[in-house]
C-alpha cells in the first residue's frame, strides 16, 4: 500500500506532555507468564534478573506478574490515555523482553501509525491566507491627490 | 443408521467423555446462532470499572500516581480524595441488602466533598491571579471567561482521563460523568494542597491546567459579541480617541471572492488592520486584532514561563514587595 492509503496521523501528545512536567505515560504493566512451559522461559529469567530493577527506576508504573499456566507468555501495557496494548513475549529472552519493556515504558500511548510530518504547529501559516495584496508594497495603494487631479482633468 | 448414531451419541454423552463419534454435529450450527442471538438481545456488556476487573492493586496504583506526577501526595487524603458520596451510598445499600445491621452496614468512609471544595476555591483564586499577572491589560470579563473556560467540565474532564483518574475514581456510576471526573480532580488538587502547600499546587495547575491556554485564540475562549464596542469602551478607559474605520485596500468587489482590508485608526495612527470577505466582517476582524494587542493576548505572545526556577504566585508577590 502507497504512502497516501496508510491510516496516518499528525505529530502530538498527551496533554501537552513535557511543556510543564514530563509523565510516564505507561501506568500499568502485566505479564502473564507459566511457571513450567518452555516459551515463558525468557519471562522466568526477565523476571528473575532484570524486573526489580525496571519496578525501581519507574515508580510511577504499576507491575503486575501473574504466574497461571498458559502456552503464550503476554505483556499487557496500559497507557495514561486508555490505550491497551498487549504483545506476545514467547521466543523473547530475558534481555529482549527487558528491551520490549523499556520501549512499552517511553511510549505515549497515542496510536503507532505513520506520522505526516517529524513537526506540527496549529497555526501552518504566518503570514496568513493569501489574498491579493499578500507581499505587494503598501506604496500602491496610495494616490497622490496632485496625479487624480491631473487625472480627472485628462478625462474631461 | 441414524438410530444407531443417537445411540453412539447417547453413550458418547454419557458414557467416557474421551469417546469421539463420527459424522456431522448438527446441533452446533443452531447452538452458535442461538448464542448469537442471545449476545445480540442483550447487546454490548455493561462497562466493569477498571478497579474491579483482575490485576489491579489499589494501594500500589494510589502510591505510583502520586510518583508519577511527582508529587509527595499523603497517602490518606489522597485515597479520601478519589471516594465520591456516591460510592459510599452505594457500598452502604449493597451491604444492607445483605443484611447487615444498621452499625455495620455503615461505612467508615469520608468522601471528598470537603477536600473538592478545597480544591475549587484554590483552583479559582489562583487561575484567577496567575491569568491577572500574565495579562495585566485584560478586563475582568476577560478573566473570567479565560478562567471558566480552564475550570469548565470538559477541560477538566479531558485532563483527568489523561492523568489516569478515572481508573482511580470510586463512583456509583460507570462509565464516570464529566462532573464526577472534575469533583475528583478537584479532590485531588484539595489533597495536593493539604499536603504540600500552596505553592507546590500551583506548579501543579501550571503543568496541567495552563497547558491548556497553548494555541488557543482569546475570542474562542472568550466569545464576544460585538467587539467594536468594546473597543470603543477599552479606548474611552483609556482616555484615547474612538477608533476611526478606514478602507484601506479593496479588491475583487465584484467577484465571489472580494477582499477588503479595514483599518482603525486612533489620532491619525494605524493601530489595527485585518482582511475581510465584506467591510463590517472586515471591521469586526480589525477590532478584534486591536482588542487582542491591546489584551496583550497576540498569536505572537512571549510563552508562558514553565522552566523549572520559577515560583508559586505567592512568592513572587513575596519577592517583589522585598526588591
Amino acid at each position: 500500500m502507497t504512502a497516501r492509503g496508510s491510516p496516518s496521523r499528525f505529530l502530538q501528545s498527551v496533554l501537552r506532555n513535557g511543556v510543564g512536567r514530563y509523565v510516564c505515560q505507561l501506568k500499568r504493566l502485566t505479564l502473564t507468564f507459566s511457571k513450567d512451559a518452555q516459551p515463558s522461559r525468557g519471562a522466568r529469567e526477565f523476571i528473575e534478573e532484570k524486573i526489580v530493577d525496571f519496578a525501581k527506576a519507574n515508580p510511577g508504573v504499576v507491575l503486575y506478574v501473574e504466574p497461571k499456566p498458559c502456552s503464550v507468555p503476554k505483556l499487557v501495557a496500559e497507557y495514561l490515555n486508555g490505550t491497551v496494548r498487549e504483545e506476545a513475549v514467547n521466543r523473547k529472552t530475558g534481555e529482549e523482553i527487558a528491551e520490549l519493556v523499556q520501549k512499552m515504558a517511553s511510549q505515549s500511548g497515542l496510536e503507532i501509525i505513520r506520522i505526516r510530518n517529524p513537526q506540527h504547529t496549529d497555526n501552518p501559516s504566518i503570514q496568513g491566507q493569501w489574498h491579493p495584496f499578500t507581499n505587494k508594497p503598501a506604496h500602491i495603494n496610495l494616490q497622490l491627490l496632485d496625479t487624480a487631479g491631473q487625472q480627472t482633468t485628462s478625462q474631461q | 443408521m441414524s438410530s444407531l448414531l443417537v445411540g453412539v451419541r447417547c453413550v458418547a454423552a454419557l458414557g467416557p467423555r474421551y469417546s469421539q463419534v463420527r459424522g456431522v454435529k448438527r446441533w452446533v450450527r443452531p447452538y452458535l446462532l442461538m448464542l448469537e442471538r442471545k449476545k445480540r438481545l442483550e447487546g454490548p456488556p455493561k462497562p466493569v470499572p477498571r478497579y474491579q476487573q483482575p490485576s489491579f492493586d489499589y494501594h500500589a496504583e494510589i502510591l505510583a500516581f502520586s510518583k508519577r506526577l511527582n508529587e509527595a501526595f499523603s497517602t490518606e487524603l489522597l485515597k479520601t480524595a478519589f471516594v465520591n458520596r456516591s460510592y459510599v451510598v452505594k457500598e452502604e445499600g449493597e451491604r444492607r441488602e445483605l443484611g447487615m445491621d444498621e452499625e455495620t452496614a455503615t461505612l467508615n468512609l469520608q468522601d471528598n466533598s470537603e477536600l473538592a471544595q478545597h480544591g475549587v476555591d484554590f483552583t479559582v483564586s489562583y487561575i484567577t491571579n496567575t491569568i491577572q499577572q500574565a495579562f495585566p491589560n485584560l478586563p475582568v470579563v476577560g478573566v473570567k471567561a479565560v478562567v471558566d473556560y480552564l475550570t469548565s467540565q470538559q477541560v477538566l474532564g479531558h485532563i483527568a482521563k489523561n492523568l489516569g483518574i478515572d481508573d482511580l475514581t470510586l463512583s456509583s456510576e460507570c462509565p464516570l460523568s464529566l462532573e464526577t471526573l472534575q469533583r475528583t480532580f478537584y479532590g485531588i488538587i484539595g489533597a495536593l494542597l493539604e499536603s504540600s502547600g500552596p505553592d507546590t499546587t500551583g506548579i501543579f495547575l501550571q503543568d496541567f491546567i495552563i497547558t491548556e491556554l497553548i494555541g488557543k485564540d482569546l475570542f474562542e475562549i472568550w466569545s464576544v459579541r460585538d467587539p467594536m464596542s468594546l473597543l470603543v469602551e477599552q479606548l474611552s478607559q483609556r482616555n484615547v480617541s474612538p477608533p476611526e474605520p478606514r478602507l484601506t485596500r479593496e479588491s475583487g468587489a465584484s467577484t465571489v471572492l472580494p477582499v477588503y482590508f479595514v483599518g482603525l485608526y486612533c489620532n491619525k495612527q494605524l493601530i489595527a488592520e485585518a482582511p475581510g470577505e465584506t467591510i463590517f466582517a472586515a471591521e469586526e476582524e480589525a477590532a478584534r486584532v486591536a482588542l487582542r494587542k491591546m489584551f496583550g493576548f497576540a498569536e505572537n505572545r512571549r510563552p508562558w514561563d514553565y522552566s523549572t526556577s520559577r515560583q508559586g504566585t505567592g512568592n513572587h508577590t513575596a519577592l517583589n514587595t522585598a526588591c
